[in-house]
């Protein structure tokens, strides 16, 4: 009797544990999310991949010839900030190890080349969610048949975040003359010491004449400088009504606050990441009012009837706005899902076929692959109206609101471009005093 | 037959009698074998490229030990070999189309003149000065490497390259057998004569000059060798990452390799290398972990070092052998008596 008491409970625990063990919806499609998951970047590619995934799973999950699977994601440190080694060892363990079907993040441009070519070896598709380079798409051209497998899912490559600042330069230099009545307007230019910034400084330098204006010198304080006195000392002495920022670490709030509480009579205007985060306010302690930054997300603001809905959710869900790591969303809901479910299987050559020919709309507006000068396909991503544009966003009296693009018509004969939501630039009262 | 059977009965012979003596010759023969069998029990790409990589570290690590363990020339810049063998190789392969197997030996010559660059200024200089020095000229490199966007590739660095070989197990091999080559000619570089004598250097200087010898000369060949090795250590990573680039030469690098290898032990060779198999492939299996990563990393070489601070393997060592007082010989720790003099060893 015990021998058969003893059998039948060895039986049921093995049927319980096979229970347990095997999905309900058998197989899945893994998608690896790589990024610095210790960093803001990181945490954005995360957040926006597990809205994807439970927006996806809700509604049953995805469709893949008579197949219906479930998205699962695999989440991978990359640390590729610190270490590139680490992070060509996360992608490597992704594919081989925890065998996922397709990749979405990186972010440092040298670590994302890196990684590019191993996902590449094994014809896993990798939509990039960070890196703004071109070479990272150039290399899609150059050799189609190994770097297929590569598309951009945001940002804009660096060429068109150049052309968007010195568009927002342009709108708010209009505005100047037209409410302060100055002839001519006089620019700084102050950008932190990297790498990144130096040839977007030596392009402004160009271009900021050929816009009309002056440039009355170029400043280039430490991106983790606690004190730009003396900077801002020498800008109030030349007298700008302008100063183009580019700004992505800390000295964007040491700028900004330090400029508020001088009270320098000049917009900033440019690239400011600090200014892009809800604590930036705090951070300033209101010294940054009126600081306009690119970004692109805001509360309120509709590019098209996608934005809302994932904005809102996002704030809801993680408190903040998202940033544009957090695009993983869109790459996965509008560009790898539909992709799946219109050829019907996870063949990713028969995906990328299908996926370099599509437009699709996303919360940031409408993705378009764009092809090279000799029609080569780049997987790289097209800017400008009816594509993605970005925002401009500027600080009022503790709200961070959308301002651009208002009225924008990005050359002569081109259809005017307003997002609902937009509302008019304020220019520093003690400017117009 | 009966020459075959000589041989293996000497083979035997030679194994019984001199490795299977001591508990850490016998660790160094286990860890050849795993090395070299290692893909006839798993082929996984994630374990090969884990191999691969902390291979290619254990030769940097060593490097490290051989200029600054041995000689005590604090060398706290040490990635400037790296990047200079790791760039010079990359450069040759993408301007010039010089094979990896052409490029990665000359990667290492042009680390030798960095080696060189490095040293005769750095001659009169000790201790924390040497260290500061030393860790400013992959800094100053990096700003020529931004300077020079055209030929350098500046941020992104110079990508495309092309591998050693193209097949897993041709780049593990490669990768393996070049790390344990070239750590046993460090290893027996500091076993010889010039090995004496950089130890020496770091223990009395002034005494080594006194016996008529060049320490001057001798401080310089310590930066060119530890130069050669680094580069090649360079050389092989570009090119199994397929980039060089600017990470090559961050100041983290360099500090990685001192944490390798004082963890593992300095004036070994062996011990920095021990360390970089502990503790990088460590790092890839706390990844279930992302947050604590570094936190964990910090805190086991933290307590390491509080406990074993001559390094890990000096430790270990130690522990499993005794060395003779009066033959100097060294002995499994349980045994009583010397094995070559029969003196006592307690």
């Amino acid at each position: 009797m015990k021998r058969v008491t003893f059998g039948w409970s060895f039986f049921v625990t093995v049927c319980l544990v096979i229970f347990i063990s095997v999905p309900v919806w058998g197989r899945t499609i893994k998608i690896g999310v790589i990024g610095p998951m210790n960093f803001v970047q990181g945490k954005g590619h995360w957040n926006g991949a597990i809205m994807a995934a439970d927006e996806i799973n809700a509604k049953g999950g995805v469709q893949v010839g008579k197949e219906k699977m479930k998205i699962e994601l695999v989440k991978s440190d990359s640390n590729e900030f610190l270490s590139m080694t680490d992070a060509t060892n996360a992608i490597e363990r992704l594919i081989t190890s925890d065998k996922v079907d397709f990749i979405v993040g990186g972010f440092r441009t040298e670590s994302v080349l890196a990684m590019q070519d191993i996902a590449m070896d094994n014809k896993k598709i990798f939509i990039g969610c960070g890196a703004a380079h071109p070479e990272i798409c150039l290399r899609v051209a150059k050799d189609y048949n190994r770097y297929k497998y590569f598309f951009r899912g945001t940002p804009f490559h660096s060429g068109y975040l150049v052309r968007t600042s010195f568009a927002h330069m342009g709108f708010v230099g209009a505005i100047l003359k037209k409410e302060l009545n100055i002839p001519k307007v006089k620019v700084a230019i102050v950008a932190e010491k990297a790498v990144w910034a130096d040839p977007m400084v030596e392009a402004a330098q160009g271009v900021i004449p050929k816009m009309g204006m002056d440039v009355v010198g170029v400043w280039r304080p430490s991106d983790k400088a606690t004190d730009v006195t003396a900077e801002l000392a020498a800008i109030q002495k030349a007298e700008p009504h302008m100063i183009f920022t580019m700004f992505s670490a800390s000295v964007g709030i040491t700028f900004s606050r330090q400029a508020g509480e001088l009270k320098i009579p000049a917009i900033q205007v440019g690239i400011n990441v600090e200014a892009q985060k809800d604590g930036f306010w705090e951070a300033t302690k209101g010294m940054g009012n009126y600081v306009f930054t690119m970004n692109t997300y805001a509360r309120g603001v509709e590019v098209n009837e996608l934005t809302k809905p994932f904005v809102d959710t996002y704030i809801k869900r993680f408190g903040e706005v998202p940033t544009y790591t957090a695009d993983t969303y869109s790459a996965i809901l509008h560009g790898l899902v539909p992709n799946i479910e219109a050829v019907g299987s996870l063949d990713a050559d028969k995906i990328v076929a299908r996926m370099e020919n599509e437009e699709s709309n996303v919360p940031s507006g409408r993705i378009k692959y764009e092809k090279d000068a000799q029609g080569r396909p780049t997987h790289d991503l097209t800017w400008g109206p009816g594509y993605l544009t970005s925002l401009g966003v500027q600080w009022q009296d503790g709200k961070l609101v959308a301002v651009w693009p208002n009225k924008w018509v990005a050359a002569p004969g081109a259809p005017e471009v307003t997002y609902k939501g937009m509302v008019p630039v304020k220019i520093p009262p003690w400017m117009k005093k | 037959m009966v020459n075959a059977g000589f041989y293996l009965k000497r083979f035997y012979t030679i194994v019984r009698g001199e490795v299977l003596v001591l508990p850490s010759r016998i660790i160094v023969a286990l860890f050849f074998i795993i090395l070299l069998g290692l893909p006839l029990v798993s082929q996984n790409p994630y374990l090969i490229r884990v191999v691969i990589l902390t291979s290619i570290f254990a030769i940097l690590a060593a490097s490290w030990d051989l200029l600054s363990g041995f000689t005590g020339q604090m060398n706290f810049g040490h990635a400037l070999f790296f990047g200079v063998g790791a760039y010079t190789s990359a450069l040759l392969n993408i301007h010039l189309q010089i094979s990896p197997w052409g490029g990665v030996p000359l990667g290492a010559v042009a680390a030798v003149l960095a080696g060189l660059i490095v040293g005769i200024p750095c001659l009169r200089l000790k201790g924390t000065y040497l260290a500061l020095t030393t860790m400013a000229f992959p800094i100053i490199l990096m700003g020529i490497v931004f300077a020079l966007p055209d030929l350098t590739g500046g941020e992104l660095g110079i990508s495309g390259l092309r591998r050693l070989s193209n097949s897993l197990l041709g780049n593990y091999y490669i990768h393996v057998v070049a790390m344990l080559t070239l750590c046993t000619i460090m290893w027996k570089i500091t076993d010889s004569h010039t090995g004496i004598i950089f130890h020496a250097i770091r223990e009395d200087e002034l005494a080594v000059r006194a016996s008529g010898i060049n320490t001057t000369r001798y401080k310089l060949l310590a930066f060119c060798l530890s130069g050669l090795f680094a580069g090649l250590s360079g050389g092989l990573y570009a090119h199994y990452m397929r980039i060089a680039g600017p990470s090559t030469l961050e100041v983290s690098m360099s500090f990685s390799v001192v944490i390798w290898a004082v963890f593992g032990g300095l004036a070994t060779i062996y011990g920095p290398v021990a360390a970089v198999f502990i503790l990088f492939p460590l790092l890839e299996f706390v990844r279930f972990w992302p947050e604590y990563r570094a936190l964990i990393f910090a805190v086991i070489v933290l307590i390491i070092l509080l406990y074993m601070p001559e390094g890990l393997i000096h430790w270990v060592r130690d522990k499993i052998e005794k060395e003779c007082p009066r033959c100097k010989i060294r002995n499994v720790a349980t045994r009583n008596t010397c094995r070559i003099c029969t003196a006592a060893l307690d």
